[in-house]
């Protein structure tokens, strides 16, 4: 890891990641993440006051090893992310909500933002993913977690696609990018 | 001159209690530990090597073996560019699942052009030695694996030289052709 990683994440946030993390890869994948990371005192965080806030450095060493031991794992990385938006956010909320609420909740350098929304399409810009900041890692997890995110805010018949810009990965300012979300009815 | 990176993810395959677990704790740990402890889901273990100009990272995944992860499995595979094709060499059963599953779901959801080597594990427990190693030949060239190894976790035999083919056959898909010692 390489860089200045200033700022804070709030525990919910870390519990959420770590619980998405043991619904899809089980306890042992779990496990696998904070020992890469080195952050494996953290395994027990659900248990602590979730308004307390983890400096942002400890919580960029479980990405940064996440992002090691699931390379080339895109379709892990987009289940990932669903589940994270789902364990932060349990109830569902209203899509503007939840991008107010994310950038409020991981201060750092970056930033989410919607930029257009028409009746079938919401486009959403991302500025220095914390997600996937290293070279050569594609932001499926982010992605995941917008995706079901947007979709939970919807009614049941309405499913999410999403396209955009091919990055490339090797290019460090990949992590700057927009994602487009249509909504369609599924039947 | 700088030397070239190559990530490579490897998964270690087979019935539940095979030793997949204590293979890589002897290749990335060299250790054993006696008591059997279940995988749960994955476990994802990172080792690098140097090997001539090129700094390899392998992520090794050790998945578990139960049934019951056969829905989640599938994308544990994906990206995979080998396999270690595990059984325990005093339990047939493992021995004729090697085929009729582990090989049929790793040649389904792994990369296409990914390579594997038979494995039989457990070659210290002699006298349970129930499957042959003529039958493990004889699987290795019904599969079309280019090597088999028997292996004991416990006291490390074989078990360097297992991974370092793996990783060799492995490394020529990438157009890489090495020699190990």
């Amino acid at each position: 890891m390489i860089g200045d990683y200033k700022g804070e994440v709030k525990y919910k946030v870390v519990t959420a990641l770590l619980q998405a993390y043991h619904d899809i890869l089980d306890y042992d994948g779990m496990k696998s993440i904070l020992k890469e990371a080195e952050m494996l005192h953290l395994k027990n965080i659900r248990d602590e006051d979730q308004n307390r806030y983890l400096d942002f450095f400890s919580f960029k060493k479980i990405i940064a090893a996440q992002n090691c031991l699931l390379y080339d794992s895109s379709m892990l990385l987009f289940e990932i992310g669903k589940k994270f938006s789902f364990y932060l956010f349990p109830y569902g909320k209203n899509f503007e909500e939840i991008i107010s609420e994310i950038n409020s909740i991981i201060i750092t350098d970056w930033k989410v933002e919607i930029i257009k929304k028409d009746q079938d399409l919401i486009v959403v810009l991302v500025q220095k993913c914390i997600f996937c900041s290293e070279i050569g890692v594609p932001c499926d997890m982010f992605k995941g977690f917008l995706v079901h995110s947007l979709e939970k805010s919807l009614p049941s018949e309405y499913r999410i696609t999403h396209f955009g810009d091919k990055k490339d990965l090797n290019d460090p300012n990949h992590n700057t990018f927009i994602l487009k979300l249509k909504m369609e009815k599924k039947y | 001159m700088t030397d070239k990176k190559i990530i490579m993810k490897l998964a270690l395959l087979g019935d539940p209690a095979v030793g997949k677990t204590s293979l890589i704790n002897r290749y990335t740990e060299e250790g054993f530990k006696e008591n059997y402890q279940p995988t749960l889901g994955v476990n994802i273990v990172m080792k690098k090597l140097k090997i001539e100009e090129y700094e390899i990272q392998l992520a090794i995944w050790d998945i578990a073996g139960q049934d019951k992860y056969d829905l989640t499995r599938k994308m544990f595979f994906e990206g995979c560019v080998g396999s270690l094709l595990v059984y325990d060499i005093t339990r047939p059963a493992t021995f004729d699942r090697i085929q009729s599953k582990w090989l049929e779901d790793f040649r389904k959801f792994a990369r296409s052009d990914g390579v594997y080597i038979l494995i039989g594990n457990k070659v210290d427990l002699k006298e349970s030695h129930t499957v042959s190693t003529e039958k493990g030949q004889s699987l290795a060239e019904e599969i079309q694996t280019s090597d088999f190894i028997e292996t004991s976790a416990k006291f490390g035999n074989n078990v360097e030289i297992a991974f370092r083919r793996l990783v060799a056959q492995a490394l020529s898909n990438f157009g890489i052709n090495i020699k190990f010692n």
